[in-house]
């Protein structure tokens, strides 16, 4: 892998993004949104409960956490669009640039995308509800890892599916993350799915991550074995994603299917 | 690369896609400084050619070998060889010339790509673009943006898909004296698709046309033009257009 190139699809990128107003809706315009409903949500439900709660930190912590996988896996697949949208992969699959060495640099600059949407999340959360997520402490570190790895995952999905079916598929960079929000647990326990989804949610991984993130708010100590699940958890789907984009790949160039993108 | 030594060597390529055998056996060999045409009527496979002699298609059987690099297995670096551009490719949008060309620059491994952008934009004398948006061009300006993007890397194979198919003749005789200069001083070899057959007639000395996914002549216009009895490759090209191609031998 040559480091030159990652970084100059990394900055490719940067370009998209600072010269695409839309772009920041992902980025900063929806962080926000969330963050104002969410707390607003946990505000009034625990003012109805009539006691103190930990209703808000639930669900600001939840949609933190959320913005961390929605980041990472909206900022791959997207980026990935950006070159189908432009008409650049055969520019760029006419190149000595490896597959690895692309995602690398679209992850790199993806992680800039995060720290400003997840930074956004969390400074609202802190001005408008005096809510800080980072007194979760050290147990925040493996979560975040884990949600990262999932996003990522997820966005190689996405973009298998983009090589599979066309342009058709980018609804799912972000219908598929509509689809684990609910199943994930993001806001309630797993106990609050009706039973016939409650198997479903425990095979997520992370559905584990917010269950150890809600204990950790209520004052336990980080619930390993939850994390371990979800680490595992998170391994297979990777695997499985690695697998899956690789398979397409062969198949985008055995079915000649770069004639979609010119 | 020496002079005449093969850059490109291509054996009996075949690719069909569900009912059509788009290519049906195609040998194809290209040497360091050589100019070739590959010419055929829509639907030749010319383009599927191509993009199998780039690693962009995968061949149902045959081998490409790019600068002894062996395709699929060294994609990447047979393609630090090679530059591509085409006709039909727009730029990104949000990028201004120089910064498509320093990225792509880059792609090839070039730590400071601003003096081969310099050089290239000034062989094609379109220096005044390089500060332009991609989406501000016309497209004879991002035909020639392409080209230069596709001799950054001072490419051994430079694959040129219908390169002049946009441009005004003025502009696509800059373009073939730009390439004839390239290919001279840097002993680059040139394959190129095209349906401006006068053209190819001043650029390139050996011209291979493809029909039905197969090779049915291989030589100099002149030899290709007499072979099918004809007076010039653009009487050639209509016979074969016309479906009356006949004996699908070489000249």
């Amino acid at each position: 892998m040559k480091w030159i190139r990652v970084r100059a699809i990394a900055k490719r990128h940067s370009f998209a993004l600072l010269r695409a107003p839309q772009r920041w809706f992902d980025v900063a315009i929806w962080p926000c949104v969330d963050a104002v409903m969410f707390g607003a949500i946990g505000v009034y439900f625990s003012r109805q409960a009539g006691s103190e709660t930990n209703g808000v930190a639930y669900l600001l912590t939840g949609i933190v956490l959320f913005h961390v996988l929605f980041q990472a896996e909206v900022s791959l697949a997207t980026g990935f669009m950006e070159e189908t949208w432009s008409s650049n992969l055969l520019n760029l699959m006419t190149t000595p640039l490896r597959e690895v060495e692309y995602v690398a640099g679209v992850v790199l600059f993806g992680l800039v995308k995060l720290v400003i949407g997840v930074g956004t999340v969390t400074l609202v959360a802190i001005g408008l509800f005096a809510f800080d997520v980072t007194d979760l402490g050290f147990a925040l570190i493996p979560l975040v890892l884990i949600l990262l790895l999932v996003g990522w995952s997820l966005g190689l999905i996405v973009i298998g599916l983009i090589l599979r079916v066309g342009e058709g598929a980018e609804i799912l960079a972000w219908g598929l993350l509509a689809l684990i929000m609910p199943l994930s647990g993001v806001f309630y326990p797993v106990s609050a799915l009706p039973a016939a989804l409650q198997p479903i949610a425990k095979a997520l991984p992370t559905t584990h991550v917010f269950a150890a993130a809600r204990d950790v708010i209520d004052g336990e100590p980080l619930p390993w074995e939850q994390v371990g699940l979800a680490a595992i958890g998170t391994v297979v789907l990777a695997s499985l994603a690695v697998a899956y984009v690789l398979a397409m790949l062969r198949l985008f160039r055995s079915r000649g299917y770069i004639s979609r993108h010119v | 690369m020496v002079l005449g030594e093969p850059v490109l060597r291509a054996t009996a390529l075949q690719k069909r896609y569900k009912r059509v055998q788009a290519v049906a056996g195609v040998d194809l060999e290209v040497r360091a400084g050589e100019r070739v045409a590959l010419l055929g009527p829509n639907g030749a496979g010319k383009t599927t050619t191509l993009m199998m002699l780039l690693g962009v298609v995968t061949p149902d059987t045959g081998r490409v070998v790019v600068c002894g690099h062996a395709l699929p297995k060294h994609r990447s670096q047979a393609m630090e060889h090679v530059g591509f551009a085409a006709g039909y490719l727009p730029l990104p949008e949000r990028l201004r010339v120089r910064e498509f060309l320093e990225l792509f620059g880059r792609l090839y491994g070039m730590s400071d790509p601003t003096p081969a952008v310099q050089l290239g934009l000034e062989r094609f004398r379109i220096s005044q673009l390089a500060s332009a948006m991609g989406n501000e061009l016309s497209s004879g300006q991002r035909t020639l943006v392409g080209i230069v993007k596709a001799t950054l890397n001072r490419p051994a194979l430079l694959v040129l898909d219908e390169p002049t198919a946009s441009l005004d003749p003025d502009v696509a005789r800059r373009v073939r004296l730009g390439l004839e200069r390239l290919c001279d001083e840097e002993g680059t070899a040139l394959l190129v698709t095209s349906h401006n057959m006068v053209e190819v007639e001043r650029l390139c000395e050996r011209v291979v046309f493809i029909s039905s996914g197969r090779v049915v002549a291989n030589g100099s216009p002149a030899e290709v033009a007499a072979h099918f009895g004809q007076t010039d490759l653009e009487e050639v090209f209509l016979h074969l257009a016309a479906g009356t191609d006949s004996d699908g031998e070489r000249p």
